[in-house]
Order: C-alpha cells, then structure tokens, then sequence
C-alpha cells in the first residue's frame, strides 16, 4: 500500500508526537460523558508498538467505551486520542484503517467459509490475495483451525468461531490491535496457541490493547496493564509492580458450603470479596498459621469444603482496586 | 516465528488511503463481503422473488373472465418494479435491524471502508437480487399476454434509479432509525402502504385525487412511472418530473444513511 499526500496530517505537539516511525497509541486526559455519568474520566495511557498492554476493569467500567472512541464510533467529550502522528478523534477514517478490532461479541459470519472470511477480512484491511492467502493458512494452522477451514460460520462452536474472529481482527494487523476478550469459549489448548500469536503481533510492531476482566489470564499474558473502575483509572504498571503492594501478604481462599452465610472474619483479616461460594481475603505472612487453624475449623464445622492459602496474584491486587472479583468468559455488557 | 511469505502482511502498515483506487478495491471486495453474507438468503430470496413475480403476472387473470390489456400492462409493468425495490427496500433494513440486534453492527461499523464503498456495494448486491426477477417476470406476462411491451434504452436508468432509491430509502431506515423493532415495523408498514396504496399495479386514475396527489410527492409511483415509461411504447407525461422525484428522494436518503453512519454520539 502507499500513502496518499492528503492523507497526511499535520504533526501533533511535541509532548504527543513522535518521529514519522513512533506509533506509540496515547490516550490524554480522555473523559466521556453520557448525561451526568461519566463513562471515562480523564483517563490517560500509553500503549508502546510492540507492547501488549491489559485493560482491565468490571462489568460497566468504561472499557468498551474508550474501546469505541478509538475506534471512531464514539466521540469524546473531551481528551485526546492519538496513534503515532495521526489524531483518531479528528480522523475517524485514519482510526478504522490503523486499528485492527475484534468485538466481544462474535463476528457476523454465519454465511462464510472460514478461510473466506479470513481472507475478506485481510483484503478490505488491504492486503493482496495472494499475500492473504498464505497468510490466512499460517493462521489456521498455528491455531489448530485446520479441520473448520471450509466450515461454514454457523456450524461452528462459539469458541472456534472466536478464533475465527481473531485470525479475522489480525490477518492483516493495524498498528493497533484491540482484542476485547479474545479467549472467551476458546479451550485451553488453543488458548495458548492464541496467546503465542499475540505475542507475535507484539515482535512485528503492533501495540496489542487487550480488553478483558479475566486477571489471571492477563497476568501471564500482558506486558503492562492499566485497572479502570467506574471510568477513573485506578493503576496502571506491570504485573509485577501491581503486585508490590501485597508482598508479605498472602491470599487465603475459602470454598463455601452452599448455602452457607459468609463467616465472620478474624481481625488479621484484611477485607474479603465473595463471588459465589469463594471467599477471598488477604493475610499477612506472619499470621499464616493462625489463617489455616481458622479455615480448618471452618472446613470441620461444614463451614466451608475446603481452603487454600497461596501467594498474591494479580487478582489479589485486582479485587482490592476494583472489590471486584474477575471472571473467565463473564458477559462483559461494558458501558 | 512466521513464515517469510506472510511477512509483509503481518508488519502493520502505517498509511491511511484515499483516493479513487483504493475506493474500488474496496468496493469490488465488499461486494464479495456482502454476497458472502446473503449467500444463503440471496439464492432463496431471488427464488422469491422469481415465485412472487410470476404468481402476481399470472394471479391477475384469475380476477377475469377475460383480462383487460390496462390491467395485464398494469400488473405486468408494476411487478418488475416490486423485484427492483424489494432488496433494498424490505431486506436491507430488516438485515440492518438484525445486525443491530446481535450486536455486529459496531463490528460492521468499524471496517476500514468509507460510507460509499458500504453503500455502492450494497446498491450492486440489490441489482443482483432484483434484475434477475423482474427479467423473468417480464418475459412470463410477454408470453402470457402477448403484451405490446417496447424495452427502450431508458430502461436502464430507470432500472438503476429505482433500484437505487428503493436501496437507499431501505439504507436510510434501516441505519437512521436507532430502533431495530421500530425499523421492522416501519418495514412492514411500507409493504403494506406500497401494495395497497402506491399506484404501482394498477392506474393512477383509480385513487382518490387528494392520495393521487400524495403519491405525487413519494418515490413509488414515481418508480413505476419511469419503468412503465421506460417498457412501453408511446410518449409518456411525467416522466422527467418523475425522475427529479425519485432522484432526490435517493439523494436525500443517501445523504440521511449516510450522517446516521458517520455518527459519533
């Protein structure tokens, strides 16, 4: 593809621009409003190309909703969105050509060939057909796809047809690839292959935004992460500085007998989130034998069928950001 | 690590096109998009079509004894206009309604095409629902009544206008209307307005005068004027006027369809 002189914009200022060859995504000071709720608040980031970068937040956060401004659906309220040196608020166009987007919900494609959709897909993102081609059979097969390729979409499984959708949202990548819960439905094995392809789009330069509020999944899989809750975002660094604050600590988790009332906790307890029948708290180090006498006796009483005490995850400092426990393949129904 | 032959397809590209070349390759392929996505419903809804052309050509005799030739010429150059306008008009919208119930029409939305490209291709993909249908119904009432039908060359701008603005009055219910039950039922109620209302199958001098009047102002008598004018010999009154009707008709749809798509809340 070549690039037409018209459609070069102006430079942005120099706090947000970089060279013609820095595509790094900047979001500044982003705030959408619908009536008097605020769907984003001032919400500021930066995706570097090559980084995959998490953004993670409940059901109703405002992930979906700085999703769409990027991609030109919404317009903001106020803020900036920027993807190298082309302003996607400004240039609606510019944003469908240079961001590649995969929607949570599954992608129309009922009435096509899987590989047909694949390459279409490729070729309205302007790729040749040849090129597609070969790019559409590497796909399929490093996702196990193989025995789907001449399916029609309607017979597939919602997972399989999620990884369609994916091959679909990168068989030619922008320099932005959003994935709004890429693995949803998708079986453990092929989540794998699917996380390896991502990483991939990741060492050819893309910056990856990956939209979802499976924590567990996205603290092995991101480079950075940021936390969005009721519009604000609340943290943001890697993984591991996310952690920080939770060393010493550990994560005592209770399954619950059906039917059973939340317990009462113990003052060494820090402040527990319930999903379900899961019980879940943070304990300090020191008070790690105390916590399993009191989940013991908690087990014996028919209380709870069974604890665990490990080390704090991602989710941990999650829960204590959001008091939201995360989910796999929840409905997101994000605003 | 990829394979070399997909290479160049992985590195993300850094350019936004414009211009008139890259706006045909991207009609030509959504062309094959949208066909892709009736592939089912497009064979069946031509078969339709096909049935509901013939059933109404050779339905008409069944009212008579002995069918008048105002009503055979009637029905017979009223039907090619119903398998023109049918796509666009009925299908369109409702297919519209259904993305947008199910969530693919953000999806759909934010595809790397300009408006035109989404609505010149879907315009191609309405012709080649309908032209097939209206040719058969043509050539059935020929046969059946050994009508006095003249096809003049101004039957392909007839044909391309009323395609065209039965395709972009569906575009612009089915995008600017925010309701997807409100689409269907403005839908259905066209069909019924349209069959029952428009003097499409039969004369105009059959109307009241004030709905004559009112037909004057809608595009559907003014698709039926300049297909009938455009299939039958002898000069006929109105035709240009008729044009003008249904050009802005198309126009002011297109350009409705076209702000709701662009439209960023």
């Amino acid at each position: 593809m070549t690039s037409h002189p018209s459609a070069e914009r102006p430079a942005l200022s120099r706090s947000s621009a970089g060279s013609p060859d820095d595509w790094t995504f900047r979001v500044e000071a982003l705030t959408k409003r619908f009536g008097a709720l605020a769907a984003n608040d001032s919400i500021t980031l930066r995706v570097r190309p090559g980084e995959v970068y998490g953004l993670l937040g409940p059901n109703g956060a405002g992930k979906s909703t700085l999703v769409k401004q990027t991609i030109g659906l919404l317009k903001p309220t106020s803020g900036r969105i920027t993807l190298g040196r082309f302003d996607l608020v400004a240039d609606p166009d510019a944003a469908r050509q240079l961001c590649s987007y995969l929607p949570q919900v599954q992608m129309p494609i009922d009435s096509f060939h899987v590989v047909e959709a694949i390459e279409l897909a490729g070729r309205i993102r302007g790729a040749g057909a040849r090129d597609v081609r070969g790019r559409t059979a590497s796909l399929i097969d490093a996702l196990d796809l193989g025995e789907w390729k001449d399916a029609l979409g309607h017979t597939l499984s919602g997972g399989v047809k999620r990884l369609v959708g994916f091959c679909m949202a990168i068989v030619r990548p922008g320099r932005l690839v959003i994935l709004d819960e890429p693995t949803n439905d998708v079986d453990p094995l092929r989540r794998r292959l699917l996380w390896e392809e991502i990483r991939s789009l990741g060492a050819h330069g893309c910056a990856v935004l990956l939209v979802t509020h499976n924590v567990l999944e996205a603290e092995k899989s991101v480079d950075r992460l940021a936390v969005i809750h009721k519009g604000r975002l609340v943290a943001e660094g890697t993984p591991s500085s996310m952690k920080a604050a939770d060393r010493s600590q550990l994560r005592l988790q209770l399954m619950l007998t059906p039917g059973t009332a939340t317990p009462a906790l113990p003052p060494w307890a820090g402040p527990a989130v319930r999903v379900g029948h899961n019980l879940v708290t943070a304990i300090a180090e020191v008070d790690a034998s105390t916590a399993i006498s009191w989940a013991a006796e908690l087990t014996n009483a028919g209380v709870a069928e069974e604890y665990a005490l490990s080390a704090m995850t991602l989710e941990d400092a999650y829960i204590r950001l959001t008091s939201h426990m995360s989910g796999d393949g929840d409905d997101d129904g994000d605003a | 690590m990829p394979e070399l032959q997909d290479a160049s397809v992985i590195v993300p590209h850094g350019t936004v096109e414009r211009g008139a070349r890259h706006w045909w390759h991207d009609y030509a392929v959504m062309v094959q998009w949208h066909l892709a996505s009736l592939r089912v419903w497009l064979v069946t809804l031509t078969i339709v079509q096909l049935l509901a052309g013939v059933g109404f050509v050779l339905g008409i005799s069944l009212f008579f004894v002995r069918v008048p030739m105002t009503a055979a010429l009637f029905v017979s150059t009223g039907v090619p206009v119903i398998n023109l306008m049918t796509v666009g008009l009925i299908l369109g919208p409702q297919l519209v309604a259904d993305q947008k119930s199910n969530g693919s029409y953000e999806y759909l939305r934010s595809m790397p095409v300009s408006r035109s490209v989404t609505a010149a291709a879907w315009y191609t993909v309405c012709l080649i629902g309908g032209v097939p249908a209206m040719v058969v119904s043509l050539g059935v009432a020929r046969l059946r009544y050994d009508l006095p039908l003249h096809v003049s060359p101004m039957i392909v701008p007839a044909v391309l206008l009323t395609s065209f603005a039965g395709t972009m009055l569906g575009y612009a219910l089915g995008h600017a209307i925010g309701s997807p039950m409100a689409t269907r039922l403005i839908t259905q109620l066209l069909v019924f307005a349209i069959f029952g209302f428009a003097p499409i199958l039969f004369p105009l001098s059959q109307m009241p005068r004030w709905l004559g009047t009112l037909n004057w102002w809608f595009p559907f008598r003014q698709m039926a004027v300049v297909t009938r004018a455009a299939l039958t010999p002898g000069g006929h009154a109105a035709v240009l006027s008729a044009y003008v009707v249904l050009g802005l008709w198309a126009i002011a749809c297109a350009g409705l369809a076209g702000r709701a798509l662009g439209r960023r809340p």
